[in-house]
Order: structure tokens, then sequence, then C-alpha cells
């Protein structure tokens, strides 16, 4: 539960003869993560090297790519294939034998087809577009190029020119662009292109075509649609073959990435002349199991060792060994760092304590229940691992929510029709009398001060997590300094706060400030405080001395709870202002059966939402990042190391074809 | 039996005694104002860079998101001290 799954170190040497029987083995069961052989990691170990991959794994890497580029063209996607049945092996191999490479020249033949209309019609487009500024053109565009001795500029300027040599001037205005055409002798050529560059003139293409531009364009326009109807054609083609081929693809591509995950495994092994050698980790749960069948397909003819752990920090990788309900809370652990493999994990604790924090920020009903229908919606669009991981957090988060609503009595900031049940957070907030009423029984600062303590227990849960992974990781004299060092943590925590204890009285804290003084002011609790957190700094400083700068942190990091109660008040004050504002500001004042009254209404209701909408966000925002911060922050840092190595298993789950 | 002067002075006593609890209301009030104001700048100040790595590293790395979400959240402590102080301030 607070340890991750745990792992043997097997290793099977068999001759090669039984190389792939062995490899089908490992991969049906799923099981068995392979340690990568380093070829000259040992230098003692001469004569072995890194296995070939099995015959025929370059047909199957060729006709995976063939499949791939296929589903990648029809976006045919892993997650399309849910609700399909399930194909016979044999069946797929005998289609990507026969129909793959027909299928993949039809696609072929089909996407050049399609690549090359396109560019007609692009071409098109592009003649219809230069012919454009010409379509009112008083002659034939044939006649506006081609001469020896007259040069034509077609384009467009801003303002005018006056040209003080013959030419010939045509002015057409299209869709508020004026295109002019000037008819110049060539000689004369260079004087008026300085004079139009002068005026920015932007000059355009004259289209050498031949006949009206009119019809011509016509004429274009009628090739597209033809050039659409044709393409049209063939994306339904394609249509066709993905809705009839969907299926063959997904299912060949999960065979044949099977298959060539298992043909290239030797890469992974050592192997020498005529046997081989796999080395890894299986869960101990798995190992007879495996171990039996490995026997059986290879006749008893086979080498299987188990062995020592060398270095049990790192060596295994980590699989998670929770139950059901902390599974999601794996997620953050992910994010944060794998455990190791002999640290505590933190999963369960945190699975516990997490959605706590978040319903004592966001104890709202109201928002909870929003966040709860909200969970449920996005389970169609989060569909992956992580993500539905995340959603079961939040669900778990707004349930607590929803309690701690009910406990505080809150529903979108207003009260519920029954005082708090225990401690009061309602706010000052709304001129009238109701509120002055409940602002004298909200209990802020005892808020606080309960927040403090589940800092102090967290904290303290932390040192003591640190000891035990002291205990369990660490060697020789550091693990005893480690150990001590971490209850010096404790120690100056809590001789701190007996020392605070001792001389103010604190409400839902331990008053100690009635004993006598006996020396200096100080009495017998503060005495016992002081001593306890001298011998905390000691022990600190015999592990470390440079620690000892951290003592400071210790204030802070308990204070750092406080947030719990303060974010979750500044999203009650929000949710109080945006009542206050849409409802005693704009909508009651003006309650009346009159189209201002309704405008008024219409306005107050269209105020709150947005109001409700921010503080929803935020509050989710806020409730879901302050907890898990004040878990990697200040409870982590007390004890968690993490950088342990992810366990991945050799094999793949099947969805669409058979384990064979 | 108190004379007219007598009330006079008592009466002026109480209006004193109102008015300096009023204002000393209204310090808490601007004590209150001026803790979360200046932490917020504080904390602002702080997530200004970190804001602006994190969006780098989220540019570069989709994955990177819920980290430097929180990364970036990391000295909003400061303004929730800040909070914490107003809030005792005005209740307490």
């Amino acid at each position: 539960m607070f340890n991750p799954k745990q792992m043997s170190r097997l290793l099977i040497v068999a001759s090669k003869e039984h190389l792939d029987p062995v490899i089908a083995e490992l991969y049906r069961h799923h099981v068995f993560h392979i340690e990568d052989f380093v070829e000259g990691a040992n230098e003692d170990i001469k004569g072995v090297k890194i296995g070939n991959p099995s015959k025929g794994a370059d047909v199957l890497s060729t006709d995976l790519v063939r499949v791939r580029s296929i589903a990648s063209t029809f976006e045919v996607k892993p997650e399309n294939g849910k609700g399909l049945q399930k194909m016979q092996n044999s069946d797929i191999r005998g289609r990507i034998q026969e129909e793959l490479p027909k299928i993949a020249k039809e696609v072929e033949e089909l996407l050049s087809r399609r690549a090359h209309l396109d560019s007609s019609m692009k071409e098109y487009e592009q003649r219809i577009e230069l012919l454009q500024p010409f379509v009112n053109s008083p002659v034939p565009i044939d006649m506006l190029y081609g001469y020896d001795s007259v040069s034509i500029i077609a384009g467009t300027y801003p303002g005018t020119v006056t040209l003080d040599v013959p030419h010939e001037e045509y002015k057409e205005t299209l869709k508020g662009t004026t295109t002019t055409i000037l008819a110049i002798r060539n000689s004369d050529l260079p004087d008026v292109e300085k004079k139009l560059l002068d005026a920015s003139f932007h000059r355009i293409p004259i289209p050498e075509e031949e006949g009206s531009p009119q019809e011509l364009i016509y004429r274009y326009e009628q090739e597209i649609a033809s050039l659409q109807k044709s393409m049209d054609e063939v994306s339904d083609d394609l249509a066709d073959i993905k809705e009839k081929q969907k299926e063959f693809l997904l299912a060949s591509e999960e065979l044949l990435s099977a298959d060539l995950e298992k043909a290239e495994a030797p890469l992974l092994f050592a192997t020498t002349e005529h046997a081989f050698a796999i080395e890894g980790w299986v869960p101990a749960e798995n190992n007879v199991a495996l171990q039996e069948d490995i026997q059986k397909v290879t006749g008893g003819n086979v080498l299987l060792s188990e062995l020592d752990i060398d270095d049990p920090n790192n060596g295994p990788p980590v699989e998670y060994n929770n139950p059901d309900f902390a599974h999601p809370t794996e997620l953050f652990m992910d994010v944060y760092s794998r455990p190791k493999y002999t640290e505590v994990d933190p999963s369960m604790i945190m699975a516990v304590v997490y959605p706590i924090m978040f319903g004592l920020i966001l104890g709202d009903v109201g928002y909870g229940l929003i966040l709860l229908v909200l969970c449920f919606g996005l389970r169609s669009f989060l569909t992956g691992k992580a993500g539905n991981q995340l959603l079961k957090v939040l669900r778990n988060c707004s349930i607590s929510s929803i309690f701690f609503g009910i406990v505080f009595s809150e529903f979108f900031g207003f009260s519920l029709p029954w005082h708090p049940l225990w401690l009061s957070r309602h706010l000052n907030i709304g001129a009238g009398p109701e509120a002055h009423a409940v602002a004298e029984v909200s209990h802020i600062p005892e808020l606080i001060i309960i927040s403090i303590w589940i800092g102090l227990l967290h904290i303290t849960l932390g040192r003591l997590l640190g000891a035990r992974n002291a205990a369990k990781m660490d060697h020789g004299h550091h693990r005893q300094l480690a150990i001590y060092a971490n209850i010096g943590w404790i120690m100056v925590m809590w001789g701190i706060v007996f020392l605070i204890w001792s001389i103010f009285p604190i409400p839902f804290m331990i008053d100690l400030s009635g004993f006598p003084a006996m020396v200096a002011g100080l009495n017998a609790a503060s005495i016992a405080g002081a001593l306890i957190l001298i011998v905390g700094i000691i022990f600190i400083a015999r592990e470390n001395v440079l620690d000892l700068m951290e003592i400071p942190t210790i204030i802070s990091n308990v204070l750092s709870y406080t947030r719990l109660i303060a974010v979750g008040l500044s999203s009650v004050a929000i949710a109080m202002v945006t009542n206050y504002i849409s409802i005693g500001m704009i909508i009651e004042p003006n309650f009346e059966l009159s189209i201002l009254g309704i405008i008024f209404l219409v306005v107050g209701i269209i105020v709150f939402l947005i109001g409700h909408t921010i503080n929803t966000a935020l509050g989710i925002l806020g409730g879901g990042l302050h907890p898990l911060r004040l878990h990697y922050v200040e409870f982590f840092t007390k004890f968690y190391r993490g950088g342990g190595k992810i366990y991945h298993p050799f094999g793949k789950a099947r969805k669409l074809t058979e384990i064979e | 039996m108190a004379s007219g002067a007598e009330t006079m002075a008592v009466e002026v006593a109480a209006q004193n005694l109102e008015a300096m609890a009023a204002s000393a209301a209204g310090l808490k009030a601007i004590g209150a104002g001026l803790a979360v104001g200046l932490t917020g700048i504080g904390s602002g100040l702080g997530e200004m860079s970190i804001g602006a790595a994190a969006v780098g590293a989220v540019a570069e790395d989709k994955e990177m998101f819920g980290l430097a979400l929180l990364f970036t959240v990391l000295p909003e402590t400061i303004v929730i001290f800040g909070l914490v102080v107003a809030l005792l301030l005005l209740f307490s």
C-alpha cells in the first residue's frame, strides 16, 4: 500500500532456437520489464553482443509505415476503434498480404489525382484573379500585348499623373479600385515609368491570353466547377475506402506494431552465436506464472535465475501498488516524480488529504455540484489515462466540496436553511441587518487556527515519513544522523509551538500560559518548549550545520497552510459580493412590473451569472492548485526523494486483435 | 442633580469616545487594505518573471503546463499571508 509492487529480478538464458517462443510468451504476459543490454558496459563479459532483429522485421516495418500513412490520411486514430469487433489475426495477416498493397495503391492514386485537381483549380483561380482588373476592357486581352513600338502598362495608383508625352489612357473602376491602362511609345517608356513610380503606381501584369476577358473568366469558372465535381468524386471514393477499411486499418496497425515490437525485441537482449540472455524485472506476484510458462514453451531447456537486487533504491522499476481509490492521485505523483523503489509512496495519503483540502477551500454546495456535473460532462472529451485520472480526482474533490458546503452552510454564497454546523465563514457583506447577524457568529480566527493545526500535523507526518525513508534508504553513519535530523525538525517545530502556547492563550489550542512563572518570566511549559527546541537544533546540526539556516521556514511552512482558509474566504467574499451587487443593488430595489424593472432584472441576472462563472473558475483553479502546492512544496520536501524508474512491461494491451 | 454644564461635558466625552472608536475601526481597515495591497504587489513582482518563463516552457512543451502553473502560483504565499493578516485585523 505505502510501498510499490515488489519486483523480482529475473535472468532468462536459452539457446537461440527458443528465442521466438520466449519473446512471444513475454509479450503475452505483459508483465516483464526488460533491462536493456548495454554492449561493453561490463568489461569482464566478452563475446556477447546485442541481438539482431528477427527475420521479416524490415517487411513488418514497411507494412506498418504503409498502414500508418493511410490511417493518417484518413485521420483514423486508435480512439476511433471503440466498440469495434475483434478480428482474427490470421484474417488480418492474409489481408495485409493481399489487400494492403492494393489499398495503398488505390489511395495513393486517389490522393495524387486529388492533388492534381487541386493544383489545376488553383491555376484557374489564379488566372481569373489576373484577368479580373481587365474584365471591362474595351478590347480583347490579346490586343494589350505583343507590339513592337508601343508599350502597354496596366496598374493602379492613388492620385493622378499628367503625362506630357503622347499616350492613350483607359480608366476603369471596379470595386473601389481604379485600373489604368496606358499605351505609350517605347522611346518614352523610361521617363513615364519614373513618373509613375513617383506617383506610387502599382503595376499589374497583363495576362498573355486571347479573347475577351469576360468570356475567358466565364470559361475558367466552368472549368473550376467541373474540376470541383471530379474532386467531390475523389473525396467520395476516399470516404468509401475509409468506411470500408477503417476496422482493418486499426486492427492491422495494432497487429503489425505488436509483431514489430516482438521482432525488434532482440535489440534489447545479450546474444552469443548460439544463445541469448534476457535480464529484467517482473512483479513478484506474476513471477511464478511467467516462469512456468517460459519453462513450458521451451520444453524445460531454459535457465531461469532470480538474481539479487544490487541497488534496491535505484535498480528496480517502480509500479504503484495502491487500492482503487488512490489510483487517480498517482497522476499527481507522476507529475512530480515517480517514487523510488524503497521509499514510501504517498499516493494514498494524498488521495485522502487532497480532496479534504480542496473541500475546505471551495466548501460550497453550489460550486461543488457544478464541478460534479463538469466531471461527468467532460468524461467523453478527456479519454486518455491522465484525463480520466484528473476527472476522478476532481469528482472526489467536488464531493468533498459539497460536504464542506453543507458544514459551512453555503450555496453560491447564500446561506442554506441551517446555521453552519460547526464554524462559520460567512462574511459581513451587504448592509442588511441579517448580514450583521451572521458576521457576529463568523469564526475566521478560529478557522485559521484549524488550518494551522492541519499544517502542524501534515508537516509532522512528512517528517516522520522522512525518518522512515532515511531508515530504509540510507546506510551507515549517515542513516542514523538523517533519522535524528528528521526527529530534530519535529522537535524544533513543536518546541516553538510549546513556547507560543506558554506565552499566549490561543483559542482551539492548548493554553499553557496559566502556569506560574519560574525563571525570568518563563513558566514550566516554556522551559520544556525551549528544551525540546534546543535538543531539536542539536539533532539537525549533527547532520548538517547549514540546515539550521532553514529553521525560519518552519514558521512560514506552517503559516502557509492558512491559505486553506484565506483562499476559501476570498471565494466566499467574491460569491457574496456578486450576490449583493446583482440581487441587493440591481434587482431588489428595482423590482417592479415595468419595462425598466424587467431590464434591471435581466442585467442583475447577467451580473449574477458572470460573477459566479468567474468565481467557479477561480475556485476550481485555487482549490486545485493550492492543495497541490501544499503537498509538493510543504509536504513532499520533508521526505520525498522521487526519481524512481517507471515500470514499462514488454507487451501491449490488445483491443482489436487476439493475443497469441 | 447634575448641572447643565456637567451634562454637556458628559455628552462631549461620549462623542469623543465614539469618534475614537470610529477612527480605530478606520485605521484597522486601512491596515488591512495595506496588508493585502502591498503583499499583492510583492506576489505580482515574484510571479512576473516566473510567469514569463512558464509561458516559454509551455510553448516548448505542452506537457509542462501543470508544473508551470504550479510554479507560477508559488509566490502567492506572500499575498496569502497579507490576506490572513487582514482577516485577523478585521475579524479578531
